[in-house]
């Protein structure tokens, strides 16, 4: 009897500490996303109530001026234009060379192999800080600035790519590449039929970050570019900086226009980000 | 008999990949960083003046007081955002870790949103909520403390302005340190908790004994790379605070935006490629630092 009144107590605190529990972590998850909720709720209010000691979260007054106000005048349209093309293209280019040189660096051999994979290495070693004079002079030289190619160029291998590439290629069978090679194919061949179908999940993870990466990427273009219909969304965004706080409407129905794609795709892809993200750490 | 191996003649996938990835690593990487040290012994602006000047750069890089600034800035960074960062991803760590199923996945999505987001646009984001005296945190903050809001300017108080940006840091990257311990632990096998439950040993006991120490290289990987990332720092502080950035008086001044203003603005480029040594050098410093951690054999 009293045996049974005291597992009935036990179970009363587990399932108030369960709740306590879910309580805390749904506080905690609200205030994690608060930001973005105000964001995208303020894009939609007039710039006067963005900011006004009388807080309230929903709107009185709907609005889309801010909307059409960004479109107009900042000419966002053109970003959005500028950053697929410069972004897709980065992660493009970064799938070839990381799964072409993956290949090569996990299962060809030839001399200077070792040398040329520490270079590709050790290359992460260097801050961008340290290359961004002498590679904006390359640049200049080049006649690349306020271009496309001039935005891409020094992204289109990646060496964190390279070295996640690498590691899945080394655990393919040698068995696949060497019945390839006795069928008479050439490393090419064995490259496009047998490599490439075998990475097509790490190929998608990494199509994710590096497409998520090149969309954030601010020093670069912020160097290489300075005519308004060449720059990217990340650019335009950094206009807003220099208003010291003003158009706070405006600001907020821009940035809704950029992390809102982000968002939804993250939605529905939760999975391969949250996986893919920190495999950055996990394997990095 | 022995069989000598024929060495296979270098195909042309080879030759080509081989070469594409040398000479653009020539490019964009070794030429650069030679060259970068050799601007460091000139004073140039790219355009007309670019002469030898010797150490002067150096020199006047050790007599500069915002160089020091920048510096400390940087160490505070990397001590806060290390710290303050692990000490919360730990505890939301724990705390998802008792939820499953479900409640678990959606979590760690709200936890995790932030992350995926660009720093740039979350940057404008908290620089509203941060607005001086009828900004949102200023109102909740007077409302809940009954503070005279009139003294809550955040980013505009030297005194503060750091901190409020190594605190919006924090909370963007907090999903992705809570997921990468969240999967330290997972792998940490049930007995051993068994084991402590039976010797008696609290939850708060078990979590020091027993969580915290075999997170130890989920914990390392961490600190590595926050400490890199806080000594390279430039988005938050550059979008952050006022014009020209780095300040309110350089309260916020740190290494990379010092590089880049000094470079870009005052088109010291010789000077600037002098900051950039330094990055590099302490770079260089953290991750030795780093492989020592990392190789040291941990014994429990």
């Amino acid at each position: 009897m009293q045996e049974l009144r005291r597992s009935g107590y036990y179970r009363g605190i587990r399932i108030i500490s369960k709740c306590l529990l879910h309580l805390v972590l749904i506080v905690l998850g609200i205030l994690m996303v608060f930001p973005f909720i105000w964001m995208i709720l303020s894009s939609f209010k007039p710039s006067l109530e963005v900011i006004s000691v009388d807080f309230h979260l929903i709107p009185k007054t709907w609005t889309l001026r801010n909307y059409q106000r960004v479109f107009d005048e900042l000419n966002i349209t053109r970003g959005y234009v500028n950053s697929i093309i410069v972004s897709t293209s980065i992660t493009f280019f970064v799938l070839l060379t990381a799964t072409a040189s993956g290949f090569l660096f996990a299962k060809l051999r030839f001399k200077g192999r070792d040398v040329l994979f520490f270079i590709v290495l050790a290359s992460v070693m260097v801050p961008p800080q340290i290359v961004l004079i002498p590679l904006y002079i390359l640049i200049n030289k080049l006649h690349w600035i306020n271009t496309y190619q001039g935005l891409i160029f020094p992204f289109m291998i990646n060496a964190f790519g390279v070295f996640l590439m690498r590691q899945f290629i080394v655990n393919i069978p040698n068995d696949l590449i060497e019945a390839a090679r006795i069928d008479g194919a050439s490393d090419f061949k064995i490259y496009s039929s047998v490599i490439l179908p075998l990475v097509r999940s790490p190929i998608a993870v990494l199509g994710i970050l590096i497409y998520l990466w090149s969309w954030d990427e601010f020093l670069w273009p912020l160097v290489v570019v300075n005519q308004n219909e060449m720059m990217t969304l990340p650019i335009l965004l950094s206009h807003f900086f220099k208003a010291e706080g003003g158009y706070p409407g405006e600001s907020m129905a821009a940035t809704t226009l950029v992390i809102g794609p982000v968002l939804i795709v993250y939605v529905f892809f939760q999975r391969h980000f949250v996986r893919g993200l920190s495999m950055t750490g996990l394997k990095g | 008999m022995v069989l000598k191996k024929k060495q296979k003649p270098i195909s042309l996938f080879i030759l080509v990949i081989a070469l594409a990835v040398l000479v653009y690593y020539a490019m964009i990487s070794i030429w650069p960083f030679v060259y970068n040290i050799f601007l460091t012994f000139r004073k140039t602006d790219l355009i007309i003046s670019n002469k030898f000047i010797g150490l002067r750069n150096y020199r006047f890089l050790i007599d500069d007081p915002i160089f020091y600034k920048a510096l400390l800035h940087n160490g505070l960074y990397l001590g806060v955002l290390v710290a303050f960062g692990i000490g919360t991803s730990l505890i939301f760590a724990a705390l998802i870790y008792k939820t499953k199923g479900i409640a678990r996945k959606v979590y760690t999505a709200m936890f995790f949103t932030p992350v995926v987001t660009s720093m740039v646009a979350v940057s404008l984001v908290w620089r509203l909520l941060y607005f001086p005296k009828v900004g949102l945190f200023a109102t909740i903050m007077s409302k809940l403390f009954s503070v005279n809001n009139e003294k809550l300017t955040f980013l505009q108080d030297p005194s503060i302005a750091l901190i409020c940006i190594i605190i919006m840091d924090t909370w963007k990257d907090t999903g992705i340190r809570t997921v990468i311990l969240l999967a330290g632990m997972d792998e940490i096998p049930d007995f051993l908790y068994e084991a402590a439950k039976i010797e008696g040993a609290s939850q708060l006991e078990q979590f020091f004994r027993i969580t915290i120490p075999l997170l130890r290289p989920q914990l390392i990987f961490i600190a590595a790379i926050y400490s890199i990332n806080a000594l390279r720092v430039y988005v938050p502080v550059y979008m952050m605070t006022g014009t020209p950035p780095g300040g309110p008086a350089h309260s916020t001044q740190v290494l990379a935006l010092q590089m880049y203003m000094e470079a870009f603005h005052g088109l010291r480029f010789g000077y600037g490629a002098t900051i950039s040594m330094v990055i590099f050098v302490i770079l260089l410093g953290l991750v030795l630092l780093e492989i020592k951690a990392f190789q040291q054999k941990w014994e429990y």
